[in-house]
């Protein structure tokens, strides 16, 4: 057994984990952070996605002692008192959630691409989130969602109660040999 | 829970190769990106994991100087942004961003691509036509090794039991050399190889060299390649060694006989970029 003690969100957790638990079942089954989901186990879609040390990793692929010492953010911490992050506004706004279950993950790389690269290309935002499968919404609305996160950024107060660009103006050609 | 297995963060080199030579069946854990896949699927079960990733020695990237040194527990993503390398070996970082997903390349290394010694590794045949060197630290001291006579087979290295890559080394290119990598996959998004080719070209000295991945047990590093002539005489002879040196298999990515089909092609393509300013074509 192993005594870790490492940050999530901001709040400091200690517990005592077998070597060959996944950072992954240390939030979900002991921290009951079930916002970070199992898909494929392998590192292969992306719903596991959390930052650790604000850098994009699978949390399947990450033992929890390797994260002993580490600063982790999950979905739970993008909302800060009771308010929605701009990315989950721009997300509901942008119709990019269906069935939800890759969202935590999709919105936690958008959120590290954005923290590097606050105006990204639409290429940029097809790579960063190429690790993450949907198979709900066919993407347009995600990278209309993360178009929008990262234009609210940038001018915050010109962008208030700004009209969606149309559909497909500038989203269709983006998924062109993404993905 | 993946499994069974003990686990120990490594502080030094000499600690991790003493770990790995006392237990009988321990493993090295870097980014654990293929490792931890396997123990999950079964394939392997070791006892203990030996985690190199603090270890201060293998965490070095000097990509300034003239030999580049990329420490073994250097993440993908790093020595895919790192300037000095897209400027200068800009096959390296193409090849090590064609690997996995943004996410498995914050903690893929690149020793953790080779010493998986995958057919299809990505990083491998660039790596070979640059000359790239492994410094592999064990019981008995430190030695160097070739990335070309790194892999003795389908997930078999050169390496002993209880040696450590501890970084990999790229000596000073010929002015004005050029690289090149490219690779044939199912689907643009992350996909292991179908083929992989890279190539290096140094005009001065009037020699390509070119290896070949996912064609064979091992990538192969083929005999240097006259460079004079039109592309088509170049790739001819290029094709022909290539041809003679690889023996593609069937599997679930592509066909043998598709594999024979592509190889020219790419390598076609491949010397085209090479002559022609290593622009894409």
């Amino acid at each position: 057994m192993h005594e870790i003690r490492l940050t999530v969100n901001g709040r400091v957790e200690r517990a005592t984990v077998p070597a060959a638990t996944t950072l992954l079942e240390l939030l979900r089954e002991r921290l009951h952070l079930t916002g970070a989901k199992e898909g494929c186990g392998i590192g292969e879609c992306g719903a596991c996605t959390v930052l650790l040390d604000g850098a994009p990793v699978t949390a399947c692929l990450v033992l929890a002692v390797e994260a002993d010492g580490r600063d982790v953010r999950t979905i739970e911490g993008e909302a800060r008192g009771g308010e929605l992050s701009d990315l989950q506004k721009a997300f509901i706004d942008a119709g990019a959630v269906q069935c939800g279950f890759c969202t935590p993950g999709m919105i936690l790389s958008a959120r590290a691409l954005l923290d590097r690269n606050p105006n990204p290309t639409d290429d940029e935002i097809v790579e960063a989130i190429a690790g993450n499968l949907c198979r709900c919404t066919g993407y347009e609305a995600i990278l209309q969602a993360v178009r929008l996160a990262a234009e609210r950024l940038r001018g915050r107060e010109a962008s208030e109660g700004r009209r969606l660009p149309a559909e497909g103006d500038e989203a269709n050609s983006a998924m062109k040999g993404g993905g | 829970m993946l499994g069974a297995f003990d686990y120990v963060r490594a502080r030094s080199v000499d600690e991790a190769c003493r770990l790995l030579a006392e237990s009988d069946d321990a493993a090295v854990l870097a980014g654990g990106t293929d490792l931890l896949v396997e123990i999950r699927n079964g394939l392997r079960s070791p006892r203990l994991l030996v985690d190199v990733k603090s270890i201060d020695e293998l965490a070095v990237l000097d990509a300034d100087g003239t030999e580049r040194v990329i420490g073994a527990a250097v993440p993908l993503n790093r020595v895919a942004e790192h300037r000095a390398i897209r400027d200068a070996l800009p096959a390296l970082a193409e090849s090590a961003l064609s690997i996995g997903t943004y996410q498995l390349r914050n903690r893929a290394t690149l020793a953790g691509n080779l010493c998986n010694a995958s057919p299809a590794a990505d990083s491998a045949p660039v790596l070979m036509t640059v000359g790239a060197r492994l410094t592999v630290a064990g019981p008995s001291g430190t030695r160097t090794v070739p990335v070309s006579v790194l892999f003795t087979g389908v997930k078999r290295t050169c390496l002993a039991p209880g040696e450590i890559v501890t970084d990999v080394r790229i000596p000073a290119p010929e002015s004005g050399t050029r690289t090149a990598f490219l690779k044939q996959q199912r689907i643009r998004g992350h996909d292991l190889a179908v083929v992989n080719v890279a190539g290096s070209y140094a005009p001065d000295a009037g020699t390509l060299r070119v290896a070949v991945g996912s064609c064979a047990p091992t990538p192969v590093l083929l005999e240097p390649i006259d460079a004079s002539g039109s592309v088509d005489v170049v790739a001819g002879r290029a094709i022909e060694l290539a041809e003679a040196a690889v023996s593609p298999i069937s599997d679930v990515r592509a066909s043998a006989a598709y594999r024979r089909a592509v190889l020219p092609v790419l390598l076609r393509r491949l010397v085209d970029r090479l002559l022609n300013g290593g622009r894409r074509s």
